[in-house]
C-alpha cells in the first residue's frame, strides 16, 4: 500500500478509534445509576484497582488501548479520577508483559536470554519501583491528580463544567448509528448499554491494532535509521527522547520495547542503553490515552489521561535523572536475569505470578 | 539520533546503505592488499605501509561490526521478510572482511624477511597482483550493479576459476619442487594468501546475487568455495 493512502487510513482509523471512545461513555450513560456504581465498585480500593489495571491490559496487551478504556469510563462519570489514577498506574506495569514475553523466545539460549529477559525486566522493575513510590505519594497527597488536574484545568476548564470538545461532535453521528442498531435489535437499558460498551471495546482494539499495525510500516524505515543512529552513540536522555518519538509514531509501547528484546539478545544493544528507551516509550504510550480524551464531554478524562503522563515524566525524575537511583530498576533486572538463567522456569513463573496470580489476588481480595 | 527519525524519506532503499559500505570495504580491502603486495614484490619498506594497512583493517573490522548491528536492527524491526538477503549479507562482509585480513596476512610475510622481489616468479607475480587488482573493482562494480546479467558473474568467475585454479598448480608444483625451502615455501604460502583473496572476492560477488542456501557452494553441491 502507498504511502499516502496508509496515511489517509491511519487518519481514518484514529476516527473510528476516537468512535469506539465515545461509544464507552455513550453505552454507560444507557445503564442505570445502580448498575454503573456497581460495575465499578471494586475500584474503590486503590489496590484492587491497580490491580484491575494491571489485568486489564495484560488481557489487551496493550495499555494505549486500556488506558483509553480507562479515559472513556471516567468521562461517563460513573469512574472518578481517584479510582482511574491507580488504574493507569496498573496499566504501565501490565503493559510490560508484551516484551517479557518477547523476551522468553530467547530462553534456549543463556547469555543470550540473560540480556533480553534483564532488557524486558528493567521496563517491570521500573514500572513497579514507580508505582511503589508514587501511588502512596498520590494517596497521601494526590500530587498526581492534582497536577493533571491544573493543566487540564488550563487547556479545557473545571472538572464540574461539561466539556464541549470539537471531536465528540465529530463522532456523535456512528455513536448514535450503534446505539440505533442496538435499538433496532430490540436491546434496552442494561443490555443496550452493555451491548454498546462491548461494541466500543472491540472498535478501540480493532482501531488500535491496525493504527499500530499501518503506523509501523509508515514509520519503519525511520525507526530503523533513528535506531542505528542511536546504536552509534550510546544511549541517555537522547535514546529517551526516541523511544518517546518512537512510540508516538506507532502508538505503541510494547512495540517499541518488543524491538529492542532481539537487539538487546544479540548483544547490539547494552542494558544501560535500552533502558532510557523503555522510559521514553512508557511517556510516549500516554499519546494515546489523551486522544481518546478528546472525544470525550468530560475534562475529568483529560485529568486523568494526564494523570497518565505526569506518572512517567514523575517516575523518570525520581528513577533516572537522580543518579543515585539510575542503576536500582538496572541491577535489579540483572539479578533477575542471572537467577532466571540459573532456573529457565523462574522466568515463566515471574510472567504468571507478577502479571496474573498477584494481580488477580488482589482484585479479589481486596475489590 | 533523535533528529534521524524525521530526516530523509520514509522509504529509504532498504539495503543500499549496507552496499554502498559494503563496497567501501571491498575499496579499502583493495588498497590493502595493494599496498602488501607491493612490499612483498617490490623493495619498498613493509614498515612504511605497515601502520596504514594494520588501520585499515580495523577500519575494515569497525565497518563489519556496525553493519552486522545494522542487519540485527533491520530484522527487530521490519520482521524476517526479508533475512535471506540478511544472512546473505552478513557472509558478504565476512568475505570482505577475510579478504582484509589476508592482505594483513601478506604483510606479515615481507614483516618477517620474506622479500620475492629477486624471485623467477617476480615478473609473473607483479603481473598476477595487478590482475587480482583489477577484480577487487569488478567485484565493487558486480556488488553495486542491482541488475547484474548471469552472463556478467559466469564471465567473471570462469576468470577467478581460472586464476585460483593456477594458483592452486604452483602451489602443488612447489610441494615437489627440487627448490631449497626458503624459496618454495613463502612463495607457495603467498599464492596461497592469493588464491583465498581470488576465491573470496568471488564470493562475494555469487554472495550478492545467488540464493542464500546456495551461497559459497558450487553447482549441484558438489564441492564448496575454499576461502
Amino acid at each position: 500500500m502507498r504511502g499516502p493512502i496508509r496515511s489517509a487510513l491511519v487518519f481514518a482509523l484514529i476516527y473510528v478509534f476516537l468512535v469506539g471512545v465515545s461509544s464507552l461513555e455513550a453505552g454507560i450513560k444507557i445503564m442505570g445509576q445502580d448498575t454503573q456504581e456497581s460495575l465499578f465498585s471494586a475500584a474503590g480500593n486503590p489496590l484492587a484497582a491497580l490491580c484491575i489495571g494491571i489485568l486489564g491490559t495484560v488481557l489487551v496487551q496493550s495499555s494505549s488501548a486500556s488506558t483509553s478504556v480507562i479515559v472513556g469510563l471516567v468521562a461517563t462519570g460513573a469512574l472518578g479520577v481517584d479510582e482511574a489514577v491507580p488504574m493507569v498506574m496498573g496499566a504501565n506495569i501490565g503493559t510490560t508483559v508484551t516484551n517479557t514475553l518477547v523476551s522468553l523466545g530467547h530462553i534456549r539460549q543463556s547469555n543470550e536470554f540473560r540480556r533480553a529477559f534483564a532488557a524486558a525486566t528493567v521496563h517491570d522493575f521500573f514500572n513497579v519501583l514507580a508505582v511503589a513510590i508514587l501511588l502512596p505519594l498520590e494517596l497521601l497527597t494526590g500530587a498526581i491528580s492534582s497536577t493533571a488536574e491544573w493543566i487540564s484545568e488550563r487547556l479545557v476548564g473545571s472538572a464540574e463544567i461539561e466539556w464541549n470538545s470539537p471531536i465528540k461532535k465529530w463522532v456523535k453521528e456512528p455513536v448514535g448509528w450503534i446505539k440505533d442498531l442496538w435499538d433496532a435489535l430490540g436491546t434496552s437499558g442494561n443490555v443496550q448499554g452493555g451491548l454498546v460498551v462491548a461494541s466500543g471495546l472491540v472498535i478501540i482494539l480493532i482501531a488500535l491494532t491496525f493504527i499500530t499495525r499501518n503506523m509501523r510500516h509508515l514509520v519503519a524505515d525511520r525507526v530503523e535509521r533513528s535506531v542505528n543512529a542511536m546504536l552509534s552513540r550510546g544511549g541517555g536522555m537522547v535514546a529517551l527522547l526516541l523511544g518517546l518519538v518512537i512510540t508516538i509514531a506507532v502508538q505503541s509501547s510494547s512495540i517499541t520495547t518488543s524491538i529492542l528484546i532481539p537487539l538487546a539478545g544479540a548483544g547490539v544493544i547494552a542494558l544501560r542503553n535500552a533502558y532510557p528507551v523503555t522510559l521514553g516509550a512508557n511517556v510516549g504510550t500516554t499519546i494515546t490515552a489523551l486522544l481518546a480524551s478528546l472525544a470525550a464531554s468530560s475534562p475529568a478524562s483529560l485529568t486523568v489521561a494526564l494523570a497518565h503522563t505526569t506518572f512517567n515524566v514523575l517516575g523518570i525524575f525520581l528513577l533516572y535523572v537522580l543518579p543515585f537511583a539510575r542503576n536500582v530498576p538496572i541491577r535489579g533486572a540483572e539479578r533477575l536475569a542471572d537467577l532466571a538463567v540459573e532456573r529457565r522456569s523462574m522466568a515463566v513463573a515471574y510472567v504468571a505470578v507478577v502479571f496474573i496470580v498477584l494481580p488477580l489476588i488482589g482484585v479479589l481480595a481486596l475489590g | 539520533m533523535v533528529l534521524a527519525f524525521f530526516k530523509g524519506s520514509s522509504s529509504d532503499g532498504d539495503f543500499e546503505h549496507i552496499v554502498t559500505r559494503s563496497i567501501s570495504m571491498l575499496a579499502d580491502a583493495r588498497h590493502s592488499f595493494d599496498l602488501a603486495t607491493l612490499a612483498l614484490l617490490t623493495d619498498a619498506d613493509p614498515a612504511s605501509v605497515a601502520e596504514d594497512i594494520r588501520d585499515t583493517d580495523q577500519r575494515i573490522n569497525d565497518a563489519e561490526q556496525d553493519l552486522r548491528s545494522e542487519l540485527i536492527v533491520h530484522v527487530s524491526v521490519k520482521g524476517g521478510a526479508d533475512i535471506g538477503s540478511v544472512l546473505g549479507f552478513t557472509l558478504l562482509l565476512k568475505k570482505i572482511e577475510r579478504i582484509g585480513d589476508q592482505a594483513k596476512n601478506i604483510l606479515e610475510l615481507s614483516e618477517a624477511g620474506v622479500q620475492l622481489s629477486g624471485t623467477p616468479e617476480a615478473e609473473d607475480l607483479l603481473a598476477g597482483r595487478q590482475v587480482l587488482s583489477a577484480l577487487f573493482a569488478e567485484a565493487g562494480e558486480l556488488l553495486g550493479d542491482q541488475d547484474t546479467s548471469e552472463e556478467a558473474l559466469v564471465d567473471y568467475a570462469m576468470r577467478v576459476d581460472a586464476i585460483t585454479a593456477e594458483h592452486q598448480a604452483k602451489i602443488d608444483g612447489f610441494m615437489t619442487s627440487e627448490r631449497p625451502g626458503k624459496e618454495v615455501v613463502p612463495l607457495a604460502i603467498y599464492y596461497r594468501y592469493l588464491r583465498r583473496t581470488a576465491a573470496n572476492l568471488l564470493g562475494v560477488v555469487r554472495t550478492s546475487a545467488k540464493p542464500f542456501p546456495h551461497a559459497d557452494y558450487l553447482e549441484a553441491g558438489a564441492v564448496d568455495t575454499d576461502d
